[in-house]
């Protein structure tokens, strides 16, 4: 039971985390119908900027926002510089820029900061009693802000005049530009918020993980599953999936080796795939 | 109010407008008729800026806005209520009438909602449906109380009766009518000479991408003398 308790929790803190960016990614590809296979890099930057920020003056509410804004500026540069650029032109191009900037902003991690990984202490070192286990405090917190950041999300989307506009370039763009809705501007919000979710959400992992130049690997490919099995482009549909997501790697954990977990995973997302692909309405964009 | 000189577009190697000028005054409604294919809804798409490969001097009060992007010709006043595709159809009623209005100060969107309510009465009964699930008619209605929203000073209409039972194309001629007593110029597509008729106080006729004409509703006592006018052998 306490076994039980102790992993739905993790779930919870891996599936929030990991619902932030994909539900940035997920977005991004509503917006501008493109995959930024960058995201997980913009998570390991995010990540060293607060071990960086630590380092200089000791204060995660800082290296917090630190991440965030930095990351977030990085992704409105990357769009303005690199991706606007080439949608005009094919979006395979785009894709195959994304990837390129992930394999150059990986190696450049390695370069300046090495290989080793950098362990940070977390903000909270208390714990708390929930039932039968004691849990972190930090841990918590991490579910906390990601599922308020996820709720402030869904209703940015349904009542902010931007999120309206997002929501209308997402179904139908030169419908929404007919209707004075500055279509550049919501590309570069989008751009902006996703990088920045992927930033925000390497900072609340790292003092939880480590920092190493590697660790959006996994997060790009967690999070593409969970896009494409919430629905390409379906911001609520990311962060249902990617909280599921975080609770069956888990739980199931208790009962499976990792590799068979992952495996039943896929397992999962094949299922879901052909249960969509016979309704009629694929991509729902909120 | 509205000027078009010179106005040339292409699809790929397709000359579709070939040079089409006109003007519609402040407060008028103007109409653009002619057969399927001739190149009204490219004409009405360009002067929108939807189309990329265009050229030609496009003014709204004296401004130019031949190089101005699809979202600032609609900030200076240019609506566009297009035929095909004309709401959001995940969002909506409510949702869709208030993104015509999002440019506007907040207390003129709750003016815009009720005036949209006020003209079509059925949109506020279904203001809580999805868009995409209200019939042919009602979405035509949808798209034209939130082009309205948009409160712009011309406001280019892609064939509003196209489908449509005869009530609903008398609720949407009223609509317009209304309009430009209220002082919006209108420039309208259109195969229904009714509408056309009780709309327009002038109508030009376009064949194969040139304009080839100018009119009045006066000039034809019947419908059918139109029809023919404007659609020769395929006349009904």
């Amino acid at each position: 039971m306490n076994q039980v308790v102790l992993q739905a929790l993790n779930g919870l803190v891996v599936g929030s985390s990991l619902a932030l960016v994909a539900s940035g990614l997920a977005l991004l590809f509503g917006v501008l119908d493109i995959i930024n296979f960058a995201q997980g890099e913009f998570f390991m930057m995010g990540a060293y900027v607060l071990w960086l920020v630590l380092g200089a003056t000791h204060n995660y509410a800082l290296g917090f926002v630190a991440a965030t804004v930095v990351v977030g500026i990085g992704g409105g540069l990357m769009l303005q510089l690199l991706t606007q650029p080439l949608l005009e032109k094919a979006h395979v191009l785009v894709l195959l820029a994304t990837l390129g900037v992930s394999l150059i902003v990986q190696q450049l991690a390695q370069n300046v900061f090495g290989g080793d990984a950098k362990l940070l202490p977390t903000p909270i070192e208390e714990s708390v009693d929930i039932g039968p286990i004691t849990y972190p405090v930090y841990d918590l917190v991490i579910v906390a802000v990601g599922l308020g950041l996820l709720a402030a999300g869904f209703f940015w989307l349904r009542y902010a005049k931007y999120g309206v506009w997002v929501r209308a370039v997402a179904q139908n763009r030169p419908m929404a530009a007919i209707l004075g809705v500055p279509v550049p501007r919501v590309y570069f919000l989008a751009f902006v918020i996703s990088s920045a979710l992927a930033g925000l959400a390497g900072a609340l992992l790292a003092p939880v993980t480590s920092v190493f130049p590697n660790i959006g690997g996994p997060v790009i490919l967690n999070s593409l599953i969970v896009v494409v099995a919430g629905g390409l482009g379906n911001f609520r549909g990311a962060a249902w999936i990617a909280l599921l997501f975080g609770e069956v790697q888990s739980l199931g954990s208790i009962v499976m080796p990792p590799v068979v977990v992952q495996l039943v995973l896929f397992g999962l997302v094949i299922v879901l795939l052909a249960l969509r692909s016979r309704r009629k309405t694929v991509l729902v964009r909120l | 109010m509205l000027e078009v000189q010179d106005l040339h577009a292409f699809y790929g190697k397709s000359h579709v407008v070939q040079g089409v000028s006109l003007e519609v005054g402040p407060g008028e409604a103007v109409g653009l008729m002619g057969r399927n294919g001739v190149g009204k809804t490219t004409t009405l798409k360009s002067i929108a800026g939807l189309l990329t490969r265009t050229h030609g001097r496009i003014t709204l009060g004296g401004a130019e806005l031949s190089k101005l992007s699809t979202h600032d010709r609609a900030r200076r006043g240019l609506g566009f209520v297009p035929e095909a595709q004309a709401v959001f159809s995940e969002m909506t009623v409510e949702e869709n009438i208030r993104i015509g209005a999002l440019i506007q100060p907040r207390a003129e969107q709750a003016r815009c909602l009720e005036a949209a309510y006020e003209l079509f009465p059925i949109l506020s009964e279904r203001r809580r449906q999805l868009a995409g699930t209200l019939s042919g008619g009602q979405q035509k209605m949808l798209g034209l109380a939130r082009g309205l929203c948009l409160r712009p000073k011309v406001l280019l209409v892609d064939e509003p009766s196209e489908g449509l039972m005869p009530v609903n194309v008398e609720l949407i001629a009223q609509a317009l009518k209304k309009a430009t007593q209220d002082g919006l110029s209108i420039l309208v597509v259109d195969a229904s000479f009714d509408l056309v008729q009780t709309v327009c106080a002038r109508m030009y006729a376009m064949d194969r991408g040139v304009l080839v004409g100018m009119y009045r509703p006066a000039e034809f006592s019947r419908p059918e003398q139109l029809a023919a006018t404007f659609l020769g052998d395929r006349a009904g």
